[in-house]
């Protein structure tokens, strides 16, 4: 039986497993002078204990599936807005890329009329960049054409 | 006495001066928007206005540059309350029961708590100042490694009381934090730790885009895709003051959480970060419901908004007194005086005494001019709460990709904002709590650099930590408290089993 | 008709060729600073950048591009296109910062010669600086004291492999000494920790001890420099004591990606001149109590080299730490 439990437990005994071994490279230096590989070590210990801990009293955790994740499929709709948002950010420029991102949420995702979406996100896009760039002086990255 | 009411009334005169007041006037406006914008953070604003105030005298700047920092305080609390996103670091605490009190229709209170609890402890800090900043520099002068290492062991132990649950599952977020907080170039011996060659991960992951994409975006995530979106919520007038319960359940917290902010403003390092923490822990712990701590607890909001106030004022005690910078902000702030010729040191108070009495007189006046700016907002900023979800929540994205950008101008924080995101996301649908997440990744290079600066120092020996006073009482005091949770822990379960016999002797009477 | 058409286009191209030849520069310029706001970089690269728009005629904005001890704004601009538009104020930790990667096997961040050297601004000798309750008067003290307790003496910096750290290096091999080193994470910190009495000594810039030494918190011993710092007349360099490799500067020089094309190279050290002549440039820096020293094209480039020399020796010889 999956619980929420045992399956947060398991996952953080395995971090801890992958800091470990990333750590092999790391001196790991002595009880009087610890060198940079003590402490990620030490923590990686602890937490495979405690992940471990977790995961073995986490019977009586409620089932991962009656969690409910309905909300999840519009979740990972917005992580790859995100994602996009980044690899936009200094390619196309802000504006643009924040244009295209809350246009794409707006019209699409929240199925708003396409005029009013569009109004919208111009107007956050360009006003935010106002405040910003140029009030606040905060450099943000400029596109094709300086937009 | 005397001589402190001169001078106090020498600094008036500067700091009533119309330019000043101007000048006082415009940091604490920039200072509430830095503040109310997620991500963007009292340093980045005042790293980006400090060119502008090369051309204005020196008391004019560092008036305007300290209405930045402290006013950044007040405006935090805002979007931590009404959208959970953590304004800046100091406002992670106010997210969880701000937040909460605003989905009980409590967010006026919650703003005007906030905003009240920042003024009173804004200005008792100041008059600490005043008053105490001579003596109290050297004391904080005497903090070094060891002490910090004591310090923030404490602050360790402190996670223990910030979420309810179980504790198991908290101090696993915690050593979770802990080793992200490990990312980056260590201090002490020059090797790059799991930042697999990107640059920009040399000075770890940050705590801004950690806190904002915990906090802020996961928040979206968890929400955006609900068949049932948030209720708009209609607040009238009426509502936006808190009651008279409220009021009384937030006096004792706002004392507490001035004091504590103070003295841990005070010691030099960035560990004014951890006063709204170290507030929220202590309300805990005080409360005699703490059950209502992340469900909409007075004390969780009144208790750390005040500590991160009055840690600023703190802040500005090593500054002033000895010209010595207490962490990155009073560093840029100590540059903006050299800029202008004025040579900060511990002569400063006595060769430059128009600015030292005037910078302080125009703090009480910025904190009056905050209160002014702050509670006639709450008016206006509920009104966001009318705003529906589904166009709501783009705009949050964009504050947050923003704010997070703002700070150093790389997209490699945004990257760790959202892959925070997804995983506060996660770990919520998973029931382990986030915030000591974000304590533990503060406080671990912290700690691991304050230990290993104090074997340095002591050649490997640890009898340094107990041989000096400051640190032995801190860790002499840590362990008497482990020591009696321990003991209580045990006695609980003792009378558990006590009182089983008891019971089922009841149920056959 | 065809032979005007041709001529005129002709003209056109031989024109806008020219133009764009001292049409140089024609947008504005980035000044990249990888330091944080308020720190020595940060601060001296203002008033160039506000003399050398007046050259120029162009805006030169300052960018501060900060991480990684300074590898972020540098590869930034290691990495940007050399037209002139992105340039680099680097402070002497842009020579250590490739060889500490290659001492731990790492591949460099960027590496020097992918910098072209426009101008250095300024040359701070370091200091160094003890409290004023300490036993020793003079260096010749301290180093003898350093002598006969090997390893006991501490001194804090602003990191490991940093500015402040490699002088200290210069000074322990060239002395035949050994001192017990505490990094910190900054200057700042570093300053706090000896205030504070927690380390015996700091190898500082002047700018920051200089108000703690007139207030009698601090003592300064001896200076790294090649002349005795202007403003502390009595206090004796490290050369004239007898230790000639002990030489260090915290300094500022201004470089450009390499490739960026030689005319504009030349316009760019040219403005450099211009600027660092300017009297507001000048009242800026006095006010930092930052001597101004300049040097360009071949004198910069010895200047530069032989400094990176130095450095890259004290680096190696420190290796690293732990595997002693």
């Amino acid at each position: 039986m999956l619980t929420t439990e045992r399956l947060g437990g398991s996952a953080l005994c395995l971090l801890a497993l992958f800091v470990m071994w990333e750590s092999r490279r790391l001196p790991l230096g002595t009880w009087h002078n610890p060198g940079p590989g003590y402490f990620p070590v030490l923590l990686a210990v602890v937490l495979l204990a405690l992940g471990g801990l977790v995961a073995f009293m986490g019977g009586r955790a409620p089932r991962v599936a009656d969690v409910g994740w309905g909300e999840a499929g519009q979740a990972l709709v917005i992580l790859g807005v995100c994602a996009f948002i980044c690899f936009g950010l200094e390619r196309l420029g802000y504006r643009l890329t924040m244009l295209g991102a809350l246009l794409f949420l707006v019209w699409l995702v929240e199925r708003r009329r396409l005029v009013a979406a569009l109004g919208f996100a111009a107007a956050l896009a360009f006003g935010s960049f106002y405040l910003f760039d140029t009030l606040l002086r905060v450099p943000l990255p400029r596109g094709p054409f300086n937009i | 006495m005397v001589e402190t009411l001169q001078n106090l009334g020498l600094g008036f005169s500067v700091a009533l001066q119309p330019a000043v007041l101007l000048y006082a006037f415009v940091g604490c406006v920039v200072g509430t928007l830095v503040g109310v914008l997620p991500g963007v953070g009292p340093l980045a604003g005042i790293s980006l206005l400090l060119p502008a105030t090369f051309g204005l005298t020196a008391t004019n700047a560092i008036v305007m540059l300290a209405g930045i920092y402290y006013g950044a305080m007040y405006g935090g609390s805002t979007t931590s309350i009404l959208m959970r996103i953590p304004g800046e670091a100091a406002s992670v605490m106010t997210c969880i029961d701000g937040y909460a009190m605003a989905r009980k229709g409590r967010a006026g209170a919650a703003l005007a708590i906030a905003a009240i609890g920042s003024f009173i402890a804004g200005t008792v800090s100041v008059v600490a100042l005043m008053l105490l900043a001579p003596p109290l520099a050297g004391f904080a002068l005497r903090f070094g490694p060891p002490e910090y290492f004591a310090l923030l062991l404490l602050g360790l132990l402190v996670l223990a009381y910030m979420s309810g649950g179980s504790m198991v599952k908290s101090l696993a977020m915690a050593v979770l934090g802990l080793l992200l907080g490990m990312i980056g170039i260590d201090q002490m011996s020059g090797y790059f730790r799991f930042a697999y060659g990107v640059v920009e991960l040399g000075d770890g992951l940050g705590v801004v885009p950690i806190a904002v994409g915990l906090f802020g975006i996961a928040e979206v995530l968890a929400t955006a895709g609900q068949e049932v979106p948030p209720q708009v919520l209609k607040p009238k007038l009426r509502e936006l003051l808190p009651s008279r319960r409220e009021w009384r359940e937030s006096v004792m917290p706002i004392g507490r959480g001035t004091v504590l902010g103070f003295l841990i403003g005070i010691i030099p390092g960035s560990a004014h970060i951890i006063s709204s923490f170290v507030s929220y822990a202590v309300e805990r712990r005080l409360s005699r419901h703490p059950e209502e701590f992340g469900q909409g607890a007075v004390a969780g909001v009144a208790g750390p908004e005040s500590a991160n106030n009055s840690a600023t004022s703190g802040a500005f005690v090593p500054m002033l007194a000895l010209g010595v910078p207490s962490g990155p902000i009073p560093a840029v702030m100590l540059a903006a005086l050299m800029v202008h010729g004025v040579s900060p040191g511990p002569l400063l108070i006595k060769e430059q005494p128009a600015l030292f009495w005037g910078f302080i007189a125009s703090m009480y006046v910025g904190n009056l001019m905050l209160l002014a700016l702050n509670l006639p907002m709450v008016g206006i900023f509920v009104n966001v709460l009318r705003v529906p979800y589904s166009l709501l929540y783009p705009a949050i994205i964009m504050f947050c990709v923003v704010g997070v950008y703002a700070v150093n101008g790389s997209v490699v924080d945004v990257w760790i904002a959202i892959v925070m995101g997804a995983l506060g996301y996660v770990l919520r649908k998973l029931g382990f709590e986030t915030a000591p997440i974000v304590l533990g990744a503060i406080l671990a290079p912290m700690i691991e650099l304050a230990l290993r600066q104090s074997l340095a120092m002591s050649d490997g020996q640890y009898m340094i930590f107990v041989s000096r006073p400051i640190s032995g009482t801190l860790l002499a005091f840590g362990a008497a408290l482990v020591l009696l949770n321990l003991v209580s822990w045990l006695g609980r379960g003792l009378d558990w089993r006590r009182r089983i016999p008891l019971d089922e002797k009841g149920e056959n009477l | 008709m065809k032979r005007l058409a041709l001529t005129g286009l002709l003209a056109l191209t031989v024109a806008s060729s020219a133009a764009a030849q001292d049409a140089y520069p024609s947008r504005p310029i980035s000044l990249v600073v990888p330091f944080p706001p308020g720190g020595v970089a940060d601060l001296t690269a203002r008033p160039v950048a506000t003399a050398m728009e007046k050259v120029l005629k162009q805006p030169v904005g300052v960018v501060n591009k900060t991480g990684a001890a300074g590898a972020v704004g540098m590869q930034f601009v290691a990495t940007s296109k050399p037209d002139g538009y992105t340039l680099l104020l680097a402070l002497s930790s842009i020579s250590i910062i490739p060889e500490a990667d290659k001492l731990f096997g790492r591949p460099p961040a960027f590496t020097v010669d992918q910098f072209a050297p426009v101008a250095l601004i300024s040359a701070d000798p370091t200091i160094l600086v003890v409290r004023a309750e300490s036993p020793w008067k003079t260096a010749k003290e301290f180093i003898e004291d350093a002598k006969k307790r090997p390893g006991q003496i501490s001194y804090s910096s602003s990191g490991i492999y940093g500015t402040l750290h490699m002088a200290m290096e210069l000074l322990s091999s060239a002395a035949g000494i050994k001192l017990r080193h505490v990094p910190y994470a900054g200057a700042g910190p570093a300053l706090t920790a000896l205030l504070g009495g927690h380390v015996d000594a700091l190898a500082s810039g002047p700018a920051v001890v200089l108000p703690q030494i007139k207030a009698g918190k601090l003592r300064a011993l001896a200076a790294w420099g090649d002349k005795r710092v202007a403003a502390l007349p009595e206090v004796p360099t490290f050369k004239e004591l007898g230790y000639p490799e002990a030489e260090f500067y915290i300094w500022a020089g201004l470089f450009a990606p390499r490739g960026t094309p030689e005319p504009v190279l030349a316009k760019l050290r040219e403005a450099a001149r211009v600027a660092v002549g300017d009297p507001e440039f000048k009242t800026a820096m006095d006010k930092l109590e930052t001597p101004v020293t300049f040097k360009q094209g071949a004198e910069f480039q010895k200047f530069f080299d032989a400094d990176a020399q130095r450095l890259a020796e004290g680096v190696r010889k420190v290796g690293r730490i732990e595997q002693k």
